[in-house]
């Protein structure tokens, strides 16, 4: 479960990013949101993983109170996430497998059990066959596929991908988003801040629509509803 | 901590020290040339205090007679010497017995008497042993007092010289030691700060999937100390080398001198720069870390 109660976000200068958000995603769900640039939807976003802290109001992550963690707590409240950016964030000095296998290390899975996972997750994103490339040999979609093979690979209960497929041709998401619903029909919960529109509408889940910091629309079978 | 983890670990360090392959060399050398200084500077002040401590413990008085005694009167102060509470040994020497000693401690340089011609210019004396460095204080001042007396005399104001003199090597090596931790300091801090820098999306990865502020810290922890480790070996190598040949050449012209033998020293020496290094370097890297761990 992710609860956001009367969440607002007013930078230091003044501007306001959120104002008085109330939501609640239920376990399993897909999400998307969407909104014009700077409506707010990257901060909503990374009030999800902690990166950035509301002024006011109250976020709770699978009944955690984010905002009340002490910081030794916070890196336990991260491995129940997986994120993935626009730019993907790959190390460009480790191989495919290194990339995927550094998410289990930094968290002390045992060896063996990180050799099967990663194999495991890189079969998922159809990219086993590439685990001793690296990443600056991979297309933009195959990087974001090692991404999402990272963001997985230690079976979190969220994933939240702040424009995934940003960066990439129409096609190219489409492959990506086979994957994301792939992953979501394991029962991963799925949070997603896009511009895709198309992408949007021929899902056909609940989409979340900010504008100027507000939510706007709240569909459980939404469409993009934005003119580009 | 996993051994898995363990290994990880020692293989980021290597990695790191590798690329950063000249600021690595060039902390260790500062490390080095700091530690080489307050090593030296620590035998210096050991010696010196070893020196002032030796000194003290010499339980011996001597006693200078004016020229005008004649020898019943030289025998009855020895006799009253003798009888002083805590005297174990009065021994007594004629002013001829002065000049052959003084002639022999000149060595080669004997000639240097023969500008005195047939004069001799040493008193009769009297070297008076006693069992307990506590009593000379006591003693000297009443032997002074005995008739015929010129001066009684034990090491003291050497003593105090040399006290003074370790009093002060102690200040200044406070102020040394401040000085050159801070600049060793600022050096690693340096050095792990541009390896930060180079590894701030490794660091950004690692904290989004989840990885604890320690085990972000430990591979950069561990180069700090590495440099610091390896800055201390040179030093003590050099260190012990320098001191032990100086060692042999004063044992060889100024024999008399009692310097601190190279074991245990040497050993204590070594483990205090090795300590120091070490450490240094962890707080180095902690304090670059600091700042940068706040994602």
């Amino acid at each position: 479960m992710l609860i956001m109660n009367d969440v607002s976000k007013v930078y230091p200068g003044g501007s306001v990013a959120l104002q008085d958000v109330n939501v609640h995603i239920e376990p399993g769900e897909f999400v998307f949101v969407v909104g014009p640039s700077g409506a707010g939807k990257s901060t909503f976003i990374k009030m999800l993983f902690r990166e950035v802290l509301p002024t006011t109001g109250s976020i709770f992550v699978n009944g955690m109170d984010i905002l009340a963690l002490s910081p030794k707590e916070i890196p336990f409240m991260r491995r129940q996430l997986g994120i993935i950016f626009q730019d993907y964030r790959l190390l460009p000095d480790r191989t495919v497998f290194e990339n995927v296998a550094f998410a289990m290390q930094v968290i002390e899975a045992p060896h063996r059990k990180i050799r099967r996972q990663v194999n495991n997750v890189l079969d998922l994103v159809g990219l086993r066959h590439r685990s001793n490339a690296y990443p600056n040999e991979l297309s933009g979609g195959e990087q974001q596929r090692i991404a999402i093979a990272r963001a997985i690979v230690n079976d979190p209960v969220f994933v939240i991908a702040d424009e995934p497929t940003g960066n990439l041709d129409p096609e190219t998401s489409w492959d990506i988003m086979e994957i994301f619903k792939e992953i979501n029909s394991a029962g991963t919960t799925i949070v997603m801040a896009t511009h895709d529109k198309d992408v949007v509408d021929a899902m056909g889940k609940r989409v979340i629509a900010i504008e100027q910091g507000r939510i706007v629309r709240d569909e459980k079978e939404g469409a993009y509803g934005y003119e580009i | 901590m996993r051994f898995s983890t363990k290994q990880y670990f020692i293989k980021e360090t290597y990695k790191s020290i590798r690329r950063n392959g000249f600021m690595s060399f060039a902390s260790i050398s500062t490390v080095a040339v700091s530690l080489l200084v307050l090593g030296m500077f620590l035998m210096i002040f050991l010696n010196t205090n070893n020196l002032a401590q030796y000194l003290e413990n010499q339980v011996q008085i001597s006693v200078y007679m004016q020229d005008s005694a004649t020898d019943k009167e030289l025998a009855s102060v020895k006799d009253k010497l003798t009888k002083m509470p805590g005297v174990v040994k009065v021994t007594q020497v004629n002013k001829q017995q002065a000049l052959e000693r003084f002639k022999k401690r000149l060595g080669d340089q004997e000639q240097l008497l023969n500008s005195l011609g047939k004069e001799n210019p040493f008193p009769n004396s009297f070297e008076v042993q006693v069992d307990n460095p506590d009593r000379i204080k006591v003693l000297t001042p009443q032997i002074g007092q005995l008739p015929k007396v010129e001066t009684a005399k034990f090491g003291q104001e050497v003593v105090e010289h040399l006290f003074q003199l370790t009093k002060i090597l102690r200040l200044g090596g406070i102020v040394l030691v401040v000085f050159l931790a801070m600049a060793t300091l600022f050096i690693i801090s340096n050095t792990i700060r541009l390896t930060v820098f180079a590894r701030r999306k490794e660091v950004i990865i690692m904290k989004y999937v989840g990885a604890t502020d320690w085990f972000i810290r430990w591979p950069f922890l561990l180069e700090g100390m590495t440099l610091g480790f390896f800055g201390a070996v040179v030093a003590f190598v050099l260190i012990n080398s320098i001191y032990a040949s100086l060692l042999d050449r004063i044992h060889a012209t100024l024999a008399f001198l009692p310097l601190l033998p190279t074991s245990p020293l040497l050993l204590y020496v070594d483990l205090f720069l090795l300590a120091a290094g070490t450490g240094i370097g962890a707080l180095g890297s902690y304090i670059s870390l600091r700042k940068f761990l706040r994602v």
